[in-house]
This record gives C-alpha cells, sequence and structure tokens, in this order.
C-alpha cells in the first residue's frame, strides 16, 4: 500500500535521524528515570532541526513522554519510591496550572506578538533554572557524605506545623501537610510545563523543599505527574491529527531502555546524586536559553545584535543544550558503575569474613 | 514484593518479549505511511496513537526491563533491617499454693 504523506508535516526519515532520534531518546529517558524529569526539553528542538515542524514535534515528543513516564513510575513504584496519592494530587493543581499558563502565553502573545512570547519563554527558562537549579546544586554539594539530608528545621517541616484544614497524609513519602500548600507546587509545575515543557524543574524541587519528601520519592512521584499531563496533552494534540507515530515509536524505542536503567540507577547510588544531577543539568540549560536571549531582544528593536553573531549563539545554545542533557546522563552512568564496583567489592569481603 | 527473576528467566523472556518487540516495529515501519496518515487524521483517530505506544510500551517496556536483568544490571534490595524480637516471657500459669 503506497500512500504519500503531506510533506509539510512529516518529514523523510533517513536512517542518520533514526540513530539521533533513537540515542536522544536513550539519554532523555535514563535521566527521566533518574530524576523524574528532564530529556524533553533537547527532543522538541532536537526533532525540529531535522524539519519537524514545532506542533508535530511537540505533539510527538508528548505522545512519547507519557509511555515512558508510565515504565518509569511503575518500575519505581516497585522499589517502594512512588507516592501514587500525591502524584495524583499534584497533577490535578498541575493540570490548572497548565490552563494558567496556557492563558498567560495568549496574553503576551497578543500584546508582543512571537518574538515577545519567545522571549517571555527564554527568560522564564533563565530564571527559574538560575534560581531553583542553584539552590537544588547547593543543596546537593552540602549535602553529608552519606547523601542524608541536613539536620535542622526546613521550610517544609515548619509548613507542616500548620494546621489548616484539609489534612493530607501521604504515606510513601512520609508526610502529613495541608493540601494549600500542595496546590501552589502542582500549580507552579503546570505552568513551566505550559511555558518551557519542564514542570519537573519546578515540580521536584517543590515536592523536596516544600512539602518535604525525600529527593528519591521526589523524582519518582514526578513521573505520575508527568504521565497524567502527558496523556492529557497527547490526548489534545492526536485529536488535532499532529502525532507523527513514527517520530514517537523511534523516541519511545530507546527511552523505554533508558528510562528503567535510570530507575535502578536510584537504588544504586546516594541519595544526593539525584539533586546534583538535576541541579547541574538546570544551570546548564539556563546558560543555553540566556544565549537565545539577545536574538529575541534584537526581533523586538530592544538590542542591536549582528545576524551571523545571532545564528552562531543559536547553534551555541541547541548544543549545550545537548551537552546538559549528555553530561547528566554520563553523571548517572559513572556514579552506577562506581557504586556496583563498590557494592560487589563489599559482597566479595563478606563472602570471604564468612567463610 | 515479586519473586526474584533468575537470569536464565530473564534471557528467555528477553528473547520473546524481543521478538514480540521487533514484530511490532516491524509492522509499523512496514506500514509506515498508511499508518502514519491514518493515525493524523485527527478526532476519534486519536485513540489509534494512543493505544500503539500502549501497545509498544508494554512489549518494548517487558524486552528492555529483561535485557538489563540479563545483563545483570539490577536493582539493590534495601538492606533488611532484623525487627527486634521481644524477649518470650514465661508463660503465666495458675498455680496452686497449697
Amino acid at each position: 500500500m503506497d500512500v504519500a504523506l503531506d510533506s509539510l508535516r512529516f518529514i523523510d526519515l533517513s536512517t542518520s535521524s533514526i540513530i539521533f532520534l533513537f540515542i536522544v531518546g536513550f539519554i532523555g529517558g535514563l535521566v527521566s528515570g533518574f530524576i523524574g524529569s528532564g530529556g524533553a526539553f533537547v527532543l522538541t528542538p532536537g526533532m525540529m532541526s531535522l524539519g519537524v515542524p514545532g506542533t508535530v514535534a511537540v505533539a510527538s515528543n508528548m505522545c512519547h513522554k507519557f509511555p515512558k513516564a508510565l515504565v518509569g513510575a511503575i518500575k519505581r513504584f516497585r522499589y517502594g519510591q512512588v507516592d501514587i496519592k500525591l502524584g495524583l494530587v499534584m497533577a490535578v493543581s498541575a493540570g490548572v496550572g497548565v490552563q494558567f499558563g496556557i492563558k498567560l502565553q495568549r496574553i503576551i502573545l497578543e500584546k508582543w506578538g512571537q518574538s515577545g512570547s519567545n522571549l517571555y519563554v527564554s527568560l522564564s527558562f533563565v530564571a527559574v533554572l538560575i534560581l531553583v537549579g542553584g539552590y537544588v546544586f547547593y543543596d546537593a554539594m552540602t549535602a553529608d557524605k552519606s547523601g542524608k539530608p541536613k539536620p535542622g528545621v526546613s521550610l517544609a517541616q515548619r509548613l507542616q506545623k500548620i494546621e489548616l484544614w484539609p489534612m493530607m497524609t501521604f504515606k510513601t513519602a512520609g508526610v502529613r501537610i495541608s493540601m494549600w500548600f500542595t496546590i501552589p507546587v502542582g500549580l507552579a509545575t503546570g505552568m513551566l510545563a505550559a511555558t518551557i515543557a519542564v514542570g519537573g524543574f519546578v515540580g521536584v524541587p517543590g515536592m523536596i523543599y516544600i512539602i518535604g519528601c525525600s529527593g528519591l520519592v521526589a523524582s519518582a512521584t514526578e513521573l505520575v505527574i508527568a504521565f497524567v499531563m502527558g496523556l492529557g496533552g497527547t490526548v489534545n494534540w492526536a485529536m488535532h491529527g499532529m502525532v507523527d507515530i513514527r517520530l514517537t515509536v523511534i523516541i519511545l524505542a530507546g527511552s523505554l531502555l533508558g528510562v528503567q536503567l535510570g530507575a535502578i540507577g536510584t537504588t544504586i547510588v546516594k541519595e544526593s546524586l539525584i539533586k546534583f544531577v538535576m541541579g547541574s543539568i538546570m544551570l546548564i540549560v539556563a546558560v543555553s536559553r540566556g544565549l537565545a536571549v539577545p536574538k529575541y531582544l534584537a526581533e523586538l528593536g530592544l538590542m542591536d545584535v549582528d545576524p551571523g553573531t545571532v545564528s552562531i549563539m543559536d547553534k551555541a545554545s541547541f548544543l549545550i543544550m545537548c551537552a546538559a542533557l549528555t553530561f547528566g546522563a554520563l553523571i548517572i552512568l559513572g556514579s552506577m558503575y562506581k557504586a556496583r564496583k563498590a557494592n560487589a567489592a563489599e559482597e566479595e569481603r563478606e563472602a570471604i569474613v564468612r567463610v | 514484593m515479586a519473586h526474584e527473576m533468575t537470569k536464565k528467566q530473564a534471557v528467555m523472556r528477553m528473547i520473546g518479549f524481543g521478538a514480540a518487540s521487533a514484530a511490532v516495529f516491524g509492522a509499523i515501519f512496514h506500514f509506515a505511511n498508511p499508518i502514519t496518515e491514518i493515525f493524523s487524521r485527527g478526532g476519534f483517530y486519536a485513540a489509534l496513537p494512543i493505544a500503539t505506544v500502549f501497545l509498544v510500551s508494554y512489549v518494548h517496556g517487558s524486552f528492555a526491563s529483561n535485557l538489563w536483568t540479563a545483563l545483570g544490571i539490577n536493582a539493590k534490595q534495601p538492606a533488611k533491617t532484623l525487627q527486634p524480637t521481644a524477649a518470650k516471657r514465661p508463660e503465666v500459669r495458675a498455680t496452686l499454693n497449697a
């Protein structure tokens, strides 16, 4: 059966683009399985660099994201790391946050046009990633050697003491907190997801520092939120016929391998490594998005930049984004290798002692 | 927790799910153009790509899981903490002081 595809929506796939998508899918899956999110932010521009139209890239990316999150969540649920109730509560408020985010984007688009909207997205990226990523990175670097959280009264512990009806108990997370403190975290997650497509960059730190979950539970629970939101988004995009199933299944082939490896990694390495990887990726991506800001400022007539320089900065921005993901993946794989070696040596020692 | 799978079982399952996964991917790419066209018609056709990714996640996800197990890359089981057992107290018996 020979059917001609609409060439405006669907690209011709070459072997090199299949290999590229598979590898990015694998690395993105590995990072997502480990820190609960990430990966998606490279896939959309990555697909667009192959000539895929923006809307098809976003739709196909989202269609691969929710089954990947589902498989990762099931795997980490088996390890006792997922708090389903917290994930669902967060997903509901994140769903509302997405609607707020879309509305805000529309207002900006109407007022300042496409360049204004792009500038808003890039500035949100830079501001959120530097602030939140910087704090997560600082927290990871100052954690004690065992990877346990620092002693002292944290913001989350203070919030948990406030008895504001309705109080909610999250058993796996080991947290009892008012519903009113979970809502802003969910809303911010959804708003960020609608703006920069990676809600987890606020969701995971929010669950750790505001709700009071451990890094393990927060990153695992984020997968539940990603599944619910991704499924909702996919239904919407697929109803408009924007999903290119070929792209989706190629990325999925790589990411299902990666997400399970990342999930296994969380049981092997120190918990503080989750924060370290997340903080590092966020800070590197902030630099990448920062490089895109002058282009939009020039388009709005607020700055004078040479077109050649803009083109170089654009390419550098994409390469730095890929580097962020690769850096995260290398740290995860390297740490897993080291931890497995250390475990094997310990088991050997124990066996000798027993003999 | 589910019972531990042996490496041999994992290899067998990996081969089975691997073959099924190859069949699914083979079918999608053999009929790539008509499938892509039908799946992008929108409306109720939206159910098709969603059902497909669920099928791929089950088949290819099971293959991936067994592949890592077969390669010896497993999750570390949390150290089993021994629950302190209370010392057995002698049973109280009624005695007669005659």
